[in-house]
């Protein structure tokens, strides 16, 4: 898409600086920070420009030794992948469409994929940032090196701040060595209740799972991932082959009190068709169905309360469910043109449900007339005030993705 | 009431201002909850950073969060700057109370308030010792996984407000990776929860901008941290080496090998010898350096770690390569390596410990600017240091009695500093900000991130009444300090 009046493709951190200074003291629009494109929460701003960064790419310095890469915020998530992987190390954040995405969206949006159990999230590899703020200022915090704790962590403050803050351009990350194997069980049951003991065993399994996901419905054509009604537990591991192969006997032979439906092991050469299924599964209700909203949501509560949402939301109700149970993150969509006052009768009993265990419950990508899917950032509480003060004193014309969050 | 939010150097509270400033706190905690005496405020002249002071005007130990807010209420309202602390081990003087006022001691407060081992994390107050959390959690297969070298003594919220590493975190990471919220008394006396139980939760994270933030954003009172599976075994081993320089090397190697190991210490000999005076361990005086590598996970992939490792290590002109034969050996190997600070006393009556990190693959040149340096200034300097992370701990011994030494100490530590900072790194990794490297901090930013910086400061705590003088350095200045002399305003006010 070449530059016009509402679209801007820097060539440079200088360049995109000065666009932002000159914006700042001129015509003031609203900033619309874009890398691949692959998440639809663009706020609301009418006369907004969007700021392409997919051509800030470039690799500034990657000492494979030190295990750590600084690389301008436009990289491809799958170029990054290669880059590193040439070194037998990787980022190990699981990421749909990552031909697309790009790391700084990924930052912004803060997604994570399965392996986020056992490898964590961007905020644990984000080790030094740049960015520009709503005035063309550029600043960065946090270094090159994997400890550091000189001044306020603002990497932390950006990772999942979809821009509000400042549009980031440059960022340094923590590394990991590939591992040399990693392989899957999958376990299927009639509901979902019935999984919940399974994952409360895996907390004391002698195994060390990476991947505690739970599906309830797919549709993901090809033998890489089972086509069924039925909850899916998938159980992920990595490590040496032994290691790996051990913790998959070892599981199989701990879960055979439960009695699942479904059994499957996935190893060697199926692993990646498999993860890459999962992984997209877990981005299918990043982008609209067929130009209808998706009605996307998400929910955070404990992990011990995500099977009563699976089994709350289960297929024959028209949900799409999917969670990273270990996490406590269930997101799915319940595609479909609802009326808003349709919607709400359709989500108030689950937003219920996750609000009585302390969970919250948070709407992307809805039509603007459903009013009530935003009135879940009431729980927060005084954070929301503090969130709000933050953005001002970052963002004090409100010119980054205005709309996009309600504490903006 | 003059006090000094924007001048250090100024008189602190007024005899007067005082009377008044305790009888309101009494009302608040009782006569059991302060310390208001010349002889008992001395205790709290200092951290574990000892080369500045400067006494409180008053200590209070609050029980409850609800006195937190009454407490720092009244600091507003008087006027009176306050300054949390945990139980004072910070080693760069991260609780040294700047122009006076009251000292808020939270290790009354120490209370586990919910273990929840299906979910993953534990509930507690900020007093806590952080080594009495993993010993609640022995028998569950849980543990708490930042264990600074100070556990024994070190505090939850101090490790929160410092954001703390230790030995381990080359692989587990520090504070801020295990901690999923925290409950703080703001600088305004309201009470704000970041994050919970709950991950992921919408907005900004600013459970992450806490953490770390030194106690210039508010008074931690509840912390809800992540909890970590006790690993099935371990492999403890000691790599002897001839010099350091074979040493780092050995530690790339290894790294570049795709191994992560739980921790990767290393010891030269000038601590050795301390240490084995303290602990008759068996460590070779006559050794260069040696490695404490541990690796650990299921038994069924250690084995073959340590393995490689053994082999990488002689490949890299390792004399020998022992293992702790048991648990009992492996836990005196590891008092060595976290009480090395302790057995210092044998060597000299005063120390002082830097924090700078540079690339891993930075340490032989780091190491042996270190040794120059302790030539050129004249100071005996020993190391022991958390080598897989590229964080080092050069120990610069002294007397400070001796007020020409500790200006020799001041300067090499600068410039060893500095040098981290010319390698690509920073003047900490764990130890924090404090008042010892607050001059470094337009070293390390420019003007504009300190100024988004104080923006953020300005958010939570406008009046810079909490924790006044910590994290960024005050604007301005007459311009004719040297850079030494400037950077030790606790220093200052104690002469």
């Amino acid at each position: 898409m070449p530059n016009s009046d509402s679209v801007f493709h820097p060539n440079t951190q200088d360049e995109l600086a000065q666009f932002v200074v000159t914006n700042a003291a001129s015509e003031r629009r609203p900033l619309i920070p874009i890398g691949g494109g692959t998440t639809s929460r663009k706020g609301s701003a009418e006369n907004a420009v969007e700021i392409h960064l997919d051509q800030l790419n470039r690799v500034i310095d990657f000492p494979a030794r030190d295990m750590t890469i600084t690389v301008e915020a436009g990289i491809r998530m799958a170029d990054l992948a290669k880059i590193l992987r040439a070194e037998n190390q990787r980022l190990p954040i699981d990421i749909p469409q990552a031909d697309q995405a790009t790391l700084g969206g990924v930052i912004a949006s803060n997604w994570s994929g399965p392996r986020r159990y056992g490898c964590g999230t961007m905020r644990d590899y984000v080790i030094g940032i740049s960015a520009i703020d709503a005035s063309g200022q550029q600043f960065k915090a946090g270094g090159r090196v994997v400890k550091n704790v000189a001044g306020y962590d603002l990497c932390k403050l950006l990772v999942g701040s979809h821009g509000t803050l400042a549009i980031i351009t440059q960022v340094t990350l923590k590394l990991r060595p590939l591992p040399e194997s990693s392989g899957f069980v999958c376990l299927g049951f009639d509901t979902a209740r019935e999984i919940e003991p399974v994952i409360d065993q895996l907390q004391r399994s002698a195994t060390r799972p990476i991947v505690i996901d739970v599906w309830n419905q797919n549709f993901i054509e090809g033998r890489t991932i089972q086509r069924t009604l039925s909850p899916m537990l998938y159980v992920g591991y990595e490590g040496s082959e032994r290691e790996t192969l051990w913790q998959i006997q070892t599981l199989l032979a701990e879960c055979k009190q439960f009695a699942p439906r479904i059994q499957e092991t996935i190893l060697d050469s199926s692993v990646k068709p498999f993860l890459f299924a999962l992984t997209n599964l877990s981005g299918f209700s990043l982008t609209k169905l067929s130009g209808q909203f998706a009605n996307r949501f998400k929910t955070c509560l404990p992990s011990s309360r995500t099977m009563e949402i699976l089994q709350h939301a289960d297929p024959y109700s028209g949900f799409i469910v999917g969670s990273h149970a270990g996490n406590g993150i269930v997101f799915g969509h319940h595609a479909g043109d609802y009326r808003a006052e349709e919607a709400e009768a359709l989500y108030r009993p689950l937003r219920e449900l996750v609000r009585s265990h302390g969970g919250t419950l948070i709407f992307s990508d809805v039509p603007s007339d459903w009013k009530f899917a935003e009135t879940t950032w009431a729980n927060l509480g005084p954070a929301a005030t503090w969130m709000q003060r933050v953005k001002q004193q970052l963002d004090p014309l409100n010119l980054l993705k205005p709309g996009c969050l309600p504490v903006s | 009431m003059t006090l000094a939010v924007q001048n250090p150097s100024s008189e602190s509270v007024t005899a007067i201002a005082a009377t008044k400033l305790i009888n309101r706190l009494r009302e608040i905690v009782g006569e059991e909850g302060l310390l208001y005496n010349a002889e008992e405020l001395l205790v709290y002249e200092c951290d574990g950073y000892t080369v500045e002071k400067k006494v409180p005007d008053v200590v209070v130990f609050p029980t409850s969060t609800e006195q937190v807010v009454a407490i720092v209420k009244l600091c507003n309202e008087l006027d009176v700057p306050f300054i949390p602390r945990g139980a004072g081990t910070s080693l760069a003087g991260g609780t040294l109370p700047i122009g006076g006022g009251v000292m808020i001691t939270l290790t009354r407060m120490k209370r586990i308030i919910e273990v929840n081992l299906r979910d993953r994390y534990a509930v507690c107050e900020p007093g806590l010792v952080n080594l009495h959390l993993t010993n609640h959690l022995k028998e569950t297969g849980f543990h708490y996984a930042p264990d600074p070298s100070s556990q024994g003594a070190c505090t939850i919220g101090g490790n929160v407000a410092t954001n703390s590493g230790g030995p381990h975190t080359l692989k587990y990471g520090v504070t801020v990776n295990h901690v999923l919220g925290v409950e703080a008394v703001m600088p305004d006396g309201s009470i704000a929860q970041f994050g919970g139980p709950c991950e992921d939760g919408p907005g900004y994270d600013l459970t992450g901008l806490f953490v770390g933030s030194e106690g210039t954003f508010g008074i931690c009172t509840k912390v809800w941290v992540r909890l970590t599976r006790n690993p099935e075994s371990y492999r403890t081993l000691l790599g002897v080496f001839e010099t350091v320089a074979a040493a780092t090397q050995a530690i790339s190697a290894i790294i570049g090998a795709g191994i992560v190991p739980a921790a990767l210490e290393m010891m030269d000999q000038g601590i050795i010898g301390a240490l084995e005076a303290a602990f008759h361990f068996g460590f070779p005086l006559d050794a260069g350096a040696v490695l404490l590598i541990e690796v650990d996970g299921l038994e069924v992939a250690v084995e073959d770690e340590a393995v490689r490792i053994e082999d990488l290590c002689l490949q890299h002109g390792a004399r020998e390569v022992r293992r702790a034969r048991s648990a009992k050996e492996r836990l005196l190997l590891w008092k060595c390596r976290k009480q090395a600070f302790g057995a210092i006393g044998r060597l000299s009556p005063s120390y002082c410990t830097q924090d700078g990190v540079v690339p891993r693959t930075k340490l032989p040149e780091i190491l042996e600017f270190i040794t120059d340096c302790g030539k050129r200034h004249g100071l005996r300097i020993v190391n022991v240091f958390h080598a897989g992370d590229g964080n080092i701990h050069p120990i610069l011994l002294f007397d400070e009695r001796d007020a020409e030494q500790v200006q020799r100490v001041l300067l090499a530590s600068d410039e060893i500093l500095t040098k981290c900072l010319d390698l690509g790194g920073s003047v900490t990794g764990e130890h924090g900000i404090g008042v010892e490297k607050i001059s470094f901090m337009d070293k390390l930013f420019a003007p504009a991130d300190l100024a988004v910086m104080k923006q953020l400061r300005d958010v939570f705590n406008p009046d810079n009444r909490c924790s006044p003088g910590k994290m960024l350095p005050t604007a301005g200045g007459c311009g004719t300090e040297s850079h030494t002399h400037k950077s030790h305003p606790g220093r200052r006010a104690a002469m």
